[in-house]
């Protein structure tokens, strides 16, 4: 057995993490066995992330015996629960107050989110406040600030998309959908605060280098904060490059309100289908014009996603990672930015990694992988299932084969989307005290 | 005449006497930004002529045809009828000022048409001919109010070019009321037309010339509008009309003029960072190997840099006799930077006629300036090519070695034998039989598969004032076959591309007729250079451009749907992703 991390005291001899059959959506379990009691608990429980937007094909599990089965794995107390950020496929779960009440019943002590959600961040406010969003002075809007204004702004229009196209056939529909994901995740939110504010210490708003608070709670580990960084500290994560007007959105949002934007059969566009050279070119550009809120819904699915709370766990010999749905945006920071040389130094040594974004293209960097050396240590876990996100051609299709197959090369990959119907759970497990491959639980033990 | 007759802009009775062949317009100079007047609030606006024609509501005109329709809001406003002379509402300044400002929809239409048409004809009266859109149709479609998204780009599929406006609390901006983005995007559709195959993807500076073209004209366009070169020298403070001899050294213009030019284009869309690269550079020959320019669009700032340090040398050698004691007259320093500029463009344009149809890297782009110049200026007694040859060299650039460009009068001559001349400047099959039949003068290897890109006469003014007419016939050779098989034939096949991986490798070249139908230039990139499609596979699986290839998708690479909307994104990632 090897000692303890840095300092004498208690520290995990084992881990497992319980990855839940949630179909498109996170949910995971870390349990961390000390093997013997401390303070009366032999071991530690962190819930990361819980939420889907589509449910496995047969024989889904349901959210309530999700939450039966937690409460059952980590015997009536569970230490804290991370929510990596405001998606629904993340956090539906907490949208119901029944739901919340039997999670509060565990009595959680700590929430963690990312710090665009807390809720004293006030961007109006002339000073900033908040976690790492420093003061700049009154001239120069703070960058991070401004983020989450348009954040917000950008949900606001990402409302009305939703709301004109949600229901409607095809292609609309389903943009309609993911406008919505955006948006409509409000009781999710509300519930997680009501948490926040009961749990002995409170909620924990993070970003890049600050602190989890989870290393008081489970004695003998260590966990870094990767990301996501603020756009103060890393202007590439705020998205695409786009004027710096901070009234953008609120100006979006009073066109599509004037216009009614979105509704297919405009009186223009029925008029301009008369003949004549004017048509094709209509034509053309009722495309243009999906692709056109389509960038608006895609500019926010990428921010949210690169909200997203990046946690290394240091247990022992072992480095876990979950990475959310962080996008290469935020990744960057953590693998590229000079003040991330600290945070980024245990990364090769990762032996296992939550796959981000349910196998994306863009969730997982290529450098990352890179880091990574052949030989089968690697073990990744893969919430997943496929034709369930918007994908826009064979190239977004998640998950991405190519990723699959890259990750296969370098470790076991286990994924919720070849369970068979029914199966909560898959369970890995590993000693801390060496670097040997997690294994499988079979179902049926402990 | 019908009632179309108050929408021509032909200049009135057509009949009754010559046509004119011009007229003007009044466009935003440079951007709605950039102001002027007493009160420094009046927009800078210029009068720009492009070619009159018999132009219908919308505009719509032989060439473009402009709709306003809003992609985002689903909004089509009305056609517009552009009005001249007295009836014209905006040949006053501040009519078309504050029309600018406010994004009226007369206004928006008429400038992108204009500054479209002026920059069409930029490009034709250098090439000598009318030039073609690569799609099928005769009109470019031009979209002035497309989408709510701070991004402006061409799209070869619809034949179009949309500008997008930002949306803002109390007014919008409009990308088609930059002068320079209106320019740039119309130069990518024009390049598009001379050369399809440079929307593939091959070697990185293919990528970037595109770009860097749009940049050098949109730059020396605005460049070319007294008003603002005036704006930009008044800015440093002068007093009065004279401007002192301290600020008339070449890097004082430079930090003052071109950057002061550069910091005010491609706001609206977040262009101006390049443009500002570019000129503040210092140029450094060993910069391929430089991470920070490996990429295609940065590397495109390297081209607008080398000519940007040859227009400022240029400007101050033509302005050297201007200067006195107290310095020169400001207006004439300004009027000398706009024709040192007018100039250089000319002769940047000139040259894409000897670029070669595939694998384009800028040591063929300053042997085809050089060479265009020389044919109708052959004793350059400003000394401009050496300017820009000093600009390229600084950047470590110079022409290709062995030559790309060869002069065929020194050469063995192909047979004419069975070729019939006048049938060959207009009939492809012709040509093609020419270059079967000679395939050995022009070094080609008849195995490869061989078409005509093109064909395209061309006149210019030569030396002695006499019309040069030359035909341009364009050539590419392909072959598909496997990286295995490539590997045979000599090409570096990079580590971890299977040998299955399907591969398309390309050559071609441009022949030039003179006058007397006799072979004059030729312009080759071998097939067989396979040292190049070593460089260019190694480029495209770095960028991971070849992964659709690896997955099985078809050979070619192109950029994708909307290749120049993926130019125009930010790439800083690209690699990273799966």
């Amino acid at each position: 057995m090897s000692p303890p991390p840095n300092k004498a005291g208690p520290a995990p001899t084992r881990i497992d993490v319980r990855m839940y059959q949630v179909g498109f959506g996170d949910c995971f379990l870390l349990s961390f066995d000390y093997g013997k009691e401390i303070e009366g608990r032999d071991e530690r429980h962190v819930l990361i992330d819980f939420g889907t937007t589509a449910r496995p094909r047969s024989e889904p599990p349901s959210s309530e015996e999700i939450v039966e089965d937690i409460a059952k794995r980590c015997g009536g107390k569970l230490d804290a629960i991370v929510v990596t950020h405001r998606h629904k496929d993340h956090l539906s779960a907490f949208s119901s107050d029944k739901r919340r009440e039997r999670l509060e019943a565990l009595e959680p002590e700590l929430i963690v989110q990312t710090w665009t959600e807390d809720p004293d961040l006030d961007p109006d406010a002339p000073g900033p406040k908040g976690a790492g969003v420093a003061a700049t002075g009154a001239l120069q809007p703070d960058p991070s600030l401004r983020f989450v204004k348009e954040l917000r702004e950008a949900q606001a229009v990402a409302d009305r998309i939703g709301g004109a196209l949600a229901g409607e056939p095809g292609v609309l529909g389903t943009m309609g959908e993911l406008a919505l994901q955006q948006v409509k995740n409000k009781a999710a939110v509300d519930n997680l605060e009501k948490m926040a504010k009961r749990a002995k210490y409170h909620g924990r708003y993070v970003h890049a280098g600050s602190k989890s608070g989870l290393e008081k709670l489970i004695p003998g580990i260590e966990v870094s904060v990767l990301g996501p960084p603020t756009p103060k500290e890393w202007p590439e994560v705020a998205g695409r490059e786009r004027d710096d007007d901070p009234e953008y959105w609120l100006g979006l949002r009073r066109l599509l309100d004037e216009v009614k934007a979105v509704a297919p059969d405009i009186p223009a566009v029925k008029a301009a289908n008369a003949p004549g050279p004017t048509r094709w070119l209509l034509e053309r550009m009722r495309n243009r014009q999906l692709d056109s809120l389509q960038g608006i819904v895609r500019y926010l699915d990428d921010a949210l996603n690169n909200t997203s709370v990046i946690l290394l766990f240091k247990v022992g010999k072992r480095r876990l990672l979950f990475s959310g749905d962080a996008q290469i945006e935020s990744w960057s920071y953590a693998l590229r930015a000079k003040e991330a040389k600290e945070l980024r130094k245990d990364l090769a040594d990762v032996d296992l990694y939550k796959v981000g974004h349910h196998g994306s293209r863009n969730g997982t960097p290529r450098s990352l992988v890179e880091l990574w050396k052949p030989g089968g240590k690697l073990s990744s876990l893969l919430s997943t299932l496929p034709h369930a996100h918007n994908e826009k051609s064979e190239r977004t299709t998640v998950p991405r084969g190519p990723l699959v197959s890259a990750l296969e090369g370098l470790g076991p990959v286990e994924r919720t989307d070849t369970l068979p119907g029914g199966r909560l759970f898959i369970d890995v497990t590993a000693s801390t005290g060496n670097k040997a491959p997690f294994k499988v639980r079979p179902p049926d033990s402990k | 005449m019908s009632s179309m007759a108050s929408d021509q802009i032909s200049g009135g009775a057509a009949q009754e006497r010559a046509l004119a062949q011009h007229v003007w317009l009044r466009v935003v100079a440079q951007d709605t930004e950039v102001r002027t007047g007493d009160d420094g609030d009046e927009v800078l606006t210029e009068s720009v002529r492009i070619p009159a024609e018999h132009l219908d509501a919308g505009p719509r005109g032989a060439r473009f045809h402009v709709v306003d329709f809003d992609g985002t809001a689903g909004k089509l406003s009305p056609p517009v009828t552009i009005r001249l002379g007295d009836e014209d509402p905006f040949a006053d300044a501040a009519a078309a000022s504050e029309a600018a400002k406010e994004g009226n929809a007369r206004f928006r239409a008429r400038n992108v048409y204009a500054v479209a048409a002026a920059t069409l004809a930029t490009f034709e009266a250098a090439l000598g001919r009318r030039l073609a859109w690569r799609a099928t149709g005769h009109k470019l479609f031009l979209v002035p109010r497309a989408f709510a998204e701070a991004n402006a780009f061409y799209s070869p599929l619809d034949g179009a070019i949309y500008f997008g406006y930002v949306p803002g609390a109390e007014s919008e901006h409009l990308t088609s009321l930059s002068y320079d983005i209106v320019a740039h995007e119309t130069s990518h559709a024009i390049l598009d037309g001379l050369r399809p195959r440079y929307l593939e993807r091959g070697l990185p500076d293919q990528a970037a010339f595109h770009e860097a073209l749009g940049d050098c004209v949109a730059m020396l366009s605005v460049f070319g509008h007294e008003a603002v070169v005036e704006k930009l020298l008044r800015a440093l403070g002068q007093s009065g009309d004279r401007i002192a001899m301290k600020d008339l050294e070449e890097e004082k213009l430079r930090e003052t003029a071109l950057l002061g030019l550069a910091e005010g284009l491609g706001k609206a869309i977040g262009r101006n960072g390049p443009l500002r690269r570019s000129v503040e550079r210092d140029p450094t020959p060993d910069w391929r190997d430089r991470p920070d320019l490996v990429e295609e669009h940065s590397r495109g700032e390297v081209l607008v840099a080398a000519m940007m340090r040859a227009l400022l040398s240029i400007w101050t050698g033509r302005i050297s006799a201007l200067i006195g004691p107290d310095g020169a007259d400001l207006e004439r320093v300004a009027e000398e930077g706009t024709k040192a500029a007018t100039h250089l463009l000319g002769m940047l344009l000139r040259g894409i006629d000897y670029m070669p149809p595939v694998d384009l890297e800028f040591e063929d782009v300053l042997e085809a300036v050089l060479t265009a110049d020389e044919i109708v200026s052959p004793d350059d007694r400003h000394g401009y090519r050496d300017a820009v040859k000093e600009g390229f060299e600084a950047w470590g650039i110079a022409t290709p070695q062995p030559a790309g460009i060869v002069d065929m009068t020194e050469r063995e001559q192909p047979g004419y034998g069975r070729a019939n001349a006048s049938v060959l400047r207009s009939d492809r099959d012709e040509a093609l039989r020419f270059v079967w039949e000679n395939a050995e003068v022009f070094e080609l290897d008849r195995t490869w598969r061989t078409s005509i890109e093109f064909l395209r006469p061309s006149v210019r003014i030569g030396p002695d004032g006499l019309v040069v007419s030359e035909l341009l016939v364009g050539y590419v050779q392909d072959v598909e076959l496997t990286a295995a098989q490539a590997r045979a034939l000599g090409v570096e096949i990079p580590a971890g591309l299977g040998d299955d991986v399907p591969l398309s490798l390309s050559g071609g070249g441009v022949i030039v007729f003179d006058q007397f139908h006799r072979v004059r230039l030729h312009q080759r990139k071998p097939l067989e250079d396979w040292q190049r499609h070593s460089r260019r596979l190694a480029h495209l699986v770095e960028i991971g451009a070849l992964r659709a290839a690896e997955e099985g998708a078809p050979a070619r690479v192109d950029l994708g749907e909307e290749p120049i909307a993926e130019l125009h994104r930010s790439v800083a990632n690209a690699g990273e992703v799966w």
